[in-house]
């Protein structure tokens, strides 16, 4: 069957079939290959991108299910050729080893500062909770995304609060 | 994982439903947020012809209040619920059992009436096909034993965080189905029988989850291993109003139990306890022993209820 829908801003038609997750389409007919298949029951975290700005586990998703929604993945979080400030602190901040978990991260992490710009710490863990990583330790990708909050409201010129801790 | 061959429809409204029930001979599952149906479908633990997607249904998403009840259409998925300033209000269990549950990304998807509607779990049930053909299919699967104690009585676990919550609220819940509508109290959904955990009638559809207006103390305590995800290993709420106590306990056995607490007294409350931990029957079909499981009913019951107490000394 057909399936219309929004994929990082671009209106697309794709014949899928009726049982396939939103996961297939993504990596197996669009080749967007970023978001991963760690445990196929929504318990990891490597498939999330967002369905409508929120969160979502694209393996537990039947792609005929997002007619007419938005998907936002990692290849679309750049803008053009910049990284997102989220992208760079990873980077600048050793929050990637073997990057597997590194897509559903970032996308949860960006849902999180789109609503929240500024989350302590307990608070980042506590979104990032149900993304498991086996490389880093979580430290790193904690703090690489209190690093990118700081960064996108210093560029967005809001008022420093004081972090709790 | 592939899922297995299937039909995807979507209602527009329960008519539709039932037609599409009638049209496929009743092998259908209803598909809410999926969190809980695909990962059965991908294990093969149910095999439909067709998944009905229920999320365009209008009457199902609706959240109102009568003179009684704060009325909680089926749909609406956990997160929001967490947001809603009733829920957050008046009833603290409610809003524990909702933090507690799994995890932010798949509180945004799974709906209420799928989380009281999830099927019961079991380390020997949940496994792909492969894994329960070498095994042997046990009664949950139509076999002849139960492959976690040897036993004819299946003690597959109902891991609803919410459930014992809207139970010690006094819920109930409204179902709709071709044969007319009822509203029953919520403890009365479930048979206590692992391999059919739900007392529905053929197409039934959960439409509302009601519960009895007016402020309660209480909370919601989980055994579980990890502070995201998991399951509980048991679940343990409590809820006073007006001056009585409901106590109830999921995550062991196929459905929750409820006490009457009468007595908030320090004695009233090791004796619920006590009587909780006495009825649970764990056994080794989930990721603690069940000794451990078994105390940790009473232990986090009197934490419950005794901070409950306290609260409502002050």
């Amino acid at each position: 069957m057909k399936v219309n829908f929004k994929v990082n801003g671009e209106e697309v038609s794709v014949e899928v079939k009726e049982y396939e997750t939103l996961l297939e389409t993504l990596r197996e007919r669009l080749e967007l290959t970023g978001a991963k298949e760690g445990c196929g029951l929504g318990a990891c975290g490597a498939c999330t991108v967002l369905l409508d700005g929120r969160p979502a586990r694209s393996c537990l998703v039947l792609t005929p299910e997002v007619e007419g929604r938005e998907v936002e993945t990692i290849e679309g979080l750049k803008e053009g050729e910049e990284l997102h400030p989220l992208q760079e602190a990873f980077i600048e901040r050793g929050a990637v080893q073997c990057g597997f978990c590194t897509s559903g991260m970032l996308l949860t992490a960006k849902a999180l500062l789109d609503s929240n710009p500024n989350p302590s710490r307990e608070k980042i863990k506590e979104v990032i909770s149900s993304n498991l990583c086996r490389c880093t330790g979580y430290d790193k990708i904690v703090e690489a995304i209190a690093e990118a909050a700081r960064r996108l409201r210093k560029g967005q010129d809001v008022g420093m609060e004081k972090e709790s801790h | 994982m592939i899922l297995p061959p299937l039909q995807y429809r979507r209602a527009r409204d329960l008519k539709e439903v039932w037609e599409l029930y009638e049209l496929y001979d009743g092998e259908v599952s209803f598909l809410a947020g999926g969190t809980d149906l695909l990962p059965r479908l991908k294990l093969r633990l149910e095999r439909p012809k067709a998944v009905i997607d229920l999320k365009e249904i209008g009457e199902l998403q609706e959240v109102s209040e009568d003179e009684k009840f704060l009325r909680i259409g089926s749909l609406i998925n956990l997160f929001d619920l967490r947001g809603d300033e009733r829920v957050r209000s008046l009833f603290p269990a409610l809003l524990q059992s909702l933090e507690a549950t799994s995890c932010e990304t798949l509180q945004m998807r799974g709906t209420i009436g799928g989380n009281l509607l999830q099927d019961t779990r079991c380390l020997f049930y949940n496994q792909s096909e492969f894994w329960r053909r070498a095994k042997g299919f046990c009664l949950k699967m139509g076999g002849q034993i139960c492959n976690a104690t040897g036993g004819k009585e299946c003690f597959s676990n109902y891991c609803s965080d919410n459930a014992p919550a809207l139970v010690s609220l006094s819920a109930e819940v409204r179902l709709l189905s071709p044969q007319g509508e009822r509203q029953i109290p919520l403890e009365k959904l479930y048979t206590g029988e692992g391999e059919r955990p739900f007392a529905l009638l053929p197409g039934e559809v959960l439409a509302e989850v009601l519960i009895p207006k007016g402020e309660s103390k209480g909370g919601y305590e989980k055994l579980r291993m990890r502070g995201a995800i998991d399951y509980p290993l048991v679940g343990v709420a409590f809820s006073l109003r007006d001056g009585r106590g409901k106590l109830s306990v999921a995550g062991v056995g196929p459905k929750p139990l409820l006490y009457e607490v009468d007595e908030l007294t320090e004695g009233g409350i090791e004796e619920a306890a006590e009587r909780a931990s006495h009825d649970a029957r764990p056994v080794g079909n989930a990721s603690l022993a069940p000794s451990y499981r078994r105390r940790m009913v009473k232990i986090l019951a009197k934490r419950l209820m005794g901070g409950i107490l306290k609260e409502a000394e002050r």
